[in-house]
């Protein structure tokens, strides 16, 4: 089934296409990877689908609903949750409340139950405390333990990339966007978080990927999409893909791609 | 291990220091005015001491908005005021109403909260300095309002004679009375105000003070959010309004100007945003520093050292020490810049904050050092 499907999208930025008549679709299950050199136009994508940006044409079908219109906080509530290039982590809040904030729009106590602490609120809480350790515990020991009441911007760089990841589960969404997430991480944890992404969807989330590590994009996706300056340049199995003629000479120039 | 371990030994003894702090300053706050009925201490005191608890409500207000959630609002003292005139249009001779006290302390919280939800349904889309503007011109406009609204107000000569509350039976008319019910109601505030603070709404608040597109994308409505804290926050202002209004048994808009603003926006930043200890303390010294240095020179000083002492000095230090008052906002100024230059995150930090100016903080250095050897330890257990 179409999980998200885009027709026509584009974003322009004064003059310049950010985003050129996207044709774009993920069935339920995927894990998809946009790749494309700096500047095509993959973080737009992420920006016009989690509601940031609003398209200048086209639409956004999420279930066949449109989403062209909505708030961030409605989308996401929709189902759709994301992370960023550059990190957006609550940097002042402890490792475990930034799992909680993910949480927020599940977690059901209203306004004065809170205010009164009421024994439904301590229930929920608690009950929202113990899944927020257990998708924490997706990787491993590193956010647990002494580390869950730490200051996330105490984390290294891997681990705060780790923690958004979590943030954006805590929501249970339909749809996870994951923009570069093993950027500026090392060889061995790059391959440890290739087959994370690639568990997370086994546990059945369906997965976008804006990837540059061509590694974890060969190994983790089910299909590749390439994009340049805004349009789709190629799109199919990874190996295709990364063959692709327009997509060598998207990464390398015209004479690049000759000599290669 | 080792370290971790010898982490959380510590952290438990910094909690059970911090129970035995909190337990000690209630124990004061509880037994102050006592100090009167001794004799140690002049009935002034104990005044000072129901006016400091005034501002300690307001500057926890305040919190919510500046610490919490990271808006400014530099017109707060209106909701102070819209409380104040709603306890004192609804229990004075001026408009022969005479409500109850627990409906008036009910309809001051109201009428604010009202008036926060109708600034901040407009304006909350506004972000940081343009904010604040909207928020002072506010301020102004309600002393404006309070100050011409003749047939309601009674203009600039203010509203005289507003009577005692009354509370099961109990009519609240001293000094003694008064403090006790405002510390009754600040530790209220403080209870509903930690409860929020652990629930999704506080959780939410601090989120966008964090980052604002990250916490939307993740669900919350930050309008919503930022109405709600404007809202919890007036509340709180107009509560004290009433129990000030209460209290000096008159009111007048000539009180609730800017400048009032602006010293609760510096008893929360010099005691220390965000952090509800610091807060109190910076309420208190800012309430109190004033009255201390006066009483110094006024008082002390001279009945040890003699009468005539303060002759001794050049007539124009005699007069700066005699008239505190009148320099007290210098005195203020120089305070908030050196504070601002030698200990920005505030009398008694969160830690929140003291993370965000002290990019090298031994602690945080020891955690930072920890985290490196922890993670040492893991790509050991990856090279296996």
């Amino acid at each position: 089934m179409v999980l998200l499907e885009t027709i026509n999208l584009t974003k322009y930025f004064g003059g310049i296409s950010a985003v050129k008549k996207f044709n774009f679709k993920i069935n339920e299950g995927e894990i998809v990877s946009i790749i494309g050199p700096n500047g095509s136009g993959k973080t737009t994508f992420f920006n016009l689908v989690s509601g940031l940006y609003k398209p200048d044409s086209g639409d956004i079908l999420f279930e066949g609903e449109s989403l062209v219109g909505l708030r961030p906080d409605q989308i996401s509530n929709k189902g759709i949750a994301r992370t960023y290039q550059t990190l957006r982590i609550f940097g002042n809040m402890t490792v475990l409340e930034n799992v909680l904030v993910g949480m927020h729009p599940r977690l059901q106590s209203n306004f004065f139950h809170s205010l009164l602490h009421t024994l439904k609120v301590r229930r929920e809480e608690k009950e929202a405390r113990e899944e927020a350790i257990k998708i924490l515990s997706y990787f491993k020991g590193r956010l647990t333990g002494p580390r869950l009441n730490h200051p996330a911007s105490s984390l290294s760089y891997a681990n705060r990339r780790r923690l958004e990841i979590c943030r954006a589960l805590a929501n249970h969404p339909k749809l996870l966007l994951l923009d570069e997430p093993a950027a500026g991480m090392n060889p061995s944890e790059t391959i440890e978080m290739m087959e994370q992404i690639k568990e997370i969807r086994d546990k059945g989330y369906t997965i976008i990927l804006i990837e540059h590590d061509m590694k974890v994009v060969m190994g983790a996706s089910d299909r590749v999409v390439a994009m340049d300056h805004g349009e789709k340049i190629a799109e199919g199995g990874a190996l295709e893909v990364a063959r692709n003629p327009l997509v060598i000479e998207a990464y390398l120039g015209k004479k690049g791609a000759q000599i290669a | 291990m080792k370290k971790t371990f010898k982490k959380e030994k510590l952290l438990k003894w910094s909690r059970i220091n911090r129970q035995v702090l909190i337990g000690a300053v209630l124990f004061l706050a509880f037994i102050f005015p006592l100090f009167n009925l001794l004799g140690w201490m002049g009935m002034v005191w104990v005044r000072l001491g129901v006016k400091v608890a005034v501002f300690v409500l307001l500057a926890l207000g305040l919190n919510i908005i500046i610490g919490e959630t990271g808006l400014l609002n530099l017109g707060y003292i209106a909701f102070f005021a819209i409380g104040a005139y709603t306890t004192a249009i609804f229990a004075s001779p001026r408009l022969g109403f005479h409500l109850p006290f627990w409906l008036l302390f009910l309809l001051s919280g109201f009428f604010a909260v009202a008036f926060g939800f109708l600034l901040g349904l407009p304006t909350l889309r506004l972000r940081g300095d343009y904010l604040a503007i909207v928020t002072l011109a506010f301020g102004e406009i309600v002393r404006i309002t309070l100050n011409n609204w003749e047939s309601v107000t009674n203009g600039p000569g203010g509203i005289p004679g507003i009577y005692d509350p009354v509370i099961f039976g109990l009519r609240i008319d001293n000094n003694f009375e008064y403090y006790y019910l405002t510390l009754g109601l600040i530790i209220l505030c403080l209870i509903l105000i930690r409860n929020l603070k652990n629930s999704r709404f506080g959780r939410a608040w601090n989120a966008l003070r964090e980052d604002e597109i990250a916490a939307e994308c993740a669900g919350i409505h930050v309008s919503m959010a930022k109405l709600l804290s404007f809202m919890v926050s007036s509340l709180f202002a107009g509560f004290a309004g009433c129990i000030f209004a209460s209290l000096q048994k008159f009111v007048n808009p000539q009180y609730f100007v800017f400048m009032q603003s602006v010293l609760v926006v510096c008893m929360v930043v010099l005691g220390g945003m965000g952090s509800i200890p610091g807060v109190i303390a910076g309420a208190i010294a800012l309430d109190t520093l004033p009255e201390i240095i006066r009483h110094t020179f006024a008082f002390w000083l001279p009945s040890f050292l003699g009468e005539d002492f303060l002759t001794s000095f050049p007539p124009l230090l005699q007069n700066f020490l005699f008239d505190f008052d009148r320099y007290r906002m210098l005195i203020f100024g120089l305070a908030i810049v050196l504070m601002m230059i030698f200990r920005p995150e505030g009398l008694i930090p969160s830690r929140a904050w003291q993370r965000e100016l002290h990019e090298i903080d031994p602690r945080l250095l020891e955690e930072t050092q920890m985290i490196r050897f922890d993670l040492e330890e893991e790509e050991k257990d990856l090279e296996v």
